[in-house]
């Protein structure tokens, strides 16, 4: 009976070492000598990094991707916000369907929802363009932030609001000075949320991209596409750094196992 | 004290109504609030309608049309596209294919996941932190740099193949990469961490107790798992599965990237149907089978459990 204990605990090593080992075998991969990609490395060189700062492209799309992520969080931070202080405050009818319609873009598959809106825009000379990526990518992270959100509400103390008004402070001064910074961590979470689901995102941007405006992760995928060189393994590498620097942040935050936690 | 509440009751009970404060006072209350807030909704769903719903709405209305070309004025309302759909062999097997590799990847993740969530559920609060930290966080960096990671390992010359070779098991490289097995491998790789929240959640919420009880009756650990703990964590593999069932079927990045055209799973011959031959209809009637299939299975196999006779675990 004791084995019991023992083969549960060694498959579950062995699945987070399954779930871990594609992220740890492209950093050392990227620091190959060699002109193929491979682990493990041959050699150890940095010409793939300097190699990168070479090719206009990907500092493009890194740009790109950038740009993107920052918007897409800013303008579903706006919208999400607002909507979910209307939704945990106000008894508006019907608030379990207006709830489950919000974050329904995350149960539709994103391949479809980027066939749709490639075929709705494509009339409206939206696709293709900024603004049709920046509303698909938009429409992708309302969600998590009305999900983060509405979580950081649900333990809110409204009398505190109540306190403020009735010691004088007018509507926007209760805003500004009681309810945002009590949700400014849920907000923050949020709108990490949103940039990191705006940067790797692939499958919607793949249906929203044009020749001349692509990101970091449709370059990546066009690269493996055509031939792998170890290039890929320098961006991936890169790709790699900003996401565990961002989740460090919602660690401290929020917890990143628990912004997925009870989420589906 | 009987009497006492009794008469006290009665007493207020004949009292006259002093004003019927309570009932206007809710009423004007009610009503004032929900203006404001719908105020602040409206933004965000007017996004949402526009930007998703209306989208959603208008392919599943081009689904019944048949013309190559979307604006022309002679289009006519049918089901061509779906019986195209279902009469033609390649596209069935592609469905075929598609259901079975999520299939095998929700069977996948299963056996991966359950010993993982175990895990989490016996230890305490600080290392299911740090186990969910490091089971999740992949899940945010994006995936075709964990693709990519699987190519490293994958390709025919790649590490696993180099390992097997070097042990002397195989003599030529398996063809792992461009294959179901290299889908399966990234896609499991992909939603094993939902499938062990999912699983954990469901065991944190087994009552202690009643392992302690299986066990003074005298139960085995391994009668106590298959009598007690599984069927309690049932919730939790059934919504487990069915959302990594339902993720498998329509991920597109990882069947193109490991499996290339030698798998043609649903949603790449969908993304080609819409992207490299621009045949819209056909591609949305493609979207609207892929959707209904992943939902009628997730339903059947949801309904299915809350009428099996494990239907008080489910509440």
């Amino acid at each position: 009976m004791k084995y019991l204990g023992k083969i549960r605990l060694g498959v579950a090593v062995i699945s987070i070492i399954y779930i871990l080992i594609p992220l740890i075998v492209i950093i050392p991969a990227s620091f190959t000598s060699a002109n193929y990609p491979s682990f493990p490395a041959q050699g150890f060189s940095f010409q793939w990094y300097t190699m990168l700062l070479d090719r206009p492209e990907f500092i493009e799309a890194l740009w790109n991707s950038v740009k993107f992520a920052v918007l897409a969080a800013f303008f579903s931070v706006l919208f999400g916000t607002l909507g979910a202080l209307a939704l945990a405050k106000y008894d508006i009818p019907g608030k379990s369907y207006i709830t489950s319609i919000l974050t329904a873009p995350l149960s539709v598959p994103q391949l479809v929802l980027g066939i749709a809106l490639l075929i709705y825009f494509t009339p409206m000379m939206l696709s293709g363009t900024s603004t049709g990526f920046l509303i698909a990518h938009t429409v992708i992270c309302i969600p998590y932030v009305i999900r983060l959100v509405l979580t950081g509400l649900s333990g809110f103390d409204y009398n505190l609001e109540r306190a403020a008004a009735i010691l004088g402070a007018g509507p926007a001064t209760v805003f500004w000075k009681v309810t945002l910074p009590l949700i400014r961590p849920a907000i923050i979470s949020g709108g990490l949320f949103a940039f990191l689901t705006s940067f790797d995102n692939v499958t919607i941007s793949l249906f929203m991209v044009s020749s001349d405006m692509r990101t970091l992760p449709i370059e990546i995928f066009s690269q493996m596409q055509d031939s792998y060189n170890p290039l890929v393994a320098s961006v991936s590498s890169v790709v790699i750094f900003i996401s565990v620097i961002l989740i460090v942040i919602l660690e401290k935050l929020q917890g990143v196992g628990k912004a997925f936690g009870g989420s589906h | 004290m009987e009497p006492i509440r009794n008469y006290v009751n009665e007493e207020v009970k004949n009292q006259p109504p002093i004003v019927d404060v309570p009932k206007r006072v809710k009423k004007r209350k009610k009503k004032k609030t929900w203006v404001p807030g719908l105020l602040l909704l409206t933004p965000i769903l007017l996004f949402v309608f526009g930007f998703f719903i209306v989208p959603m709405l208008y392919i599943l209305y081009l689904s019944f049309i048949v013309t190559d070309d979307v604006g022309a004025t002679d289009a006519v309302y049918s089901f061509q596209n779906y019986i195209q759909f279902f009469t033609d062999s390649y596209y069935l097997s592609s469905l075929w294919i598609t259901v079975k590799i999520s299939l095998y990847t929700v069977g996948l993740c299963l056996f991966l996941a359950y010993p993982v969530a175990l895990t989490m559920a016996k230890s305490s609060p600080r290392v299911r932190g740090y186990i969910a930290l490091l089971i999740a966080s992949p899940l945010l960096v994006s995936i075709v740099v964990r693709n990519f990671g699987w190519y490293l390992l994958l390709l025919p010359n790649g590490t696993i193949n180099q390992l097997l070779i070097d042990l002397g098991l195989i003599t030529a490289p398996l063809e792992l990469l461009f294959s179901e097995i290299g889908v399966i491998i990234g896609l499991s790789n992909a939603y094993l961490p939902f499938m062990i929240l999912a699983i954990a959640t469901s065991l944190y919420n087994i009552d202690p107790s009643l392992e302690k009880a299986s066990a003074i009756l005298g139960a085995s650990p391994l009668r106590n798992f298959f009598s007690v703990t599984l069927p309690l964590s049932l919730p939790g593999i059934v919504s487990g599965c069915v959302l990594v069932f339902s993720l498998s079927m329509s991920s597109y990045v990882t069947p193109a990237l490991m499996g290339g055209a030698n798998v043609p799973m649903m949603p790449v011959v969908a993304y080609d149907q819409i992207n490299n031959l621009l045949r819209w209809t056909f591609g949305s009637a493609i979207s609207y089978v892929l959707l209904a299939t992943t939902l009628i299975t997730v339903i059947a196999v949801t309904r299915g459990f809350e009428l099996s006779k494990f239907k008080e675990v489910f509440r």
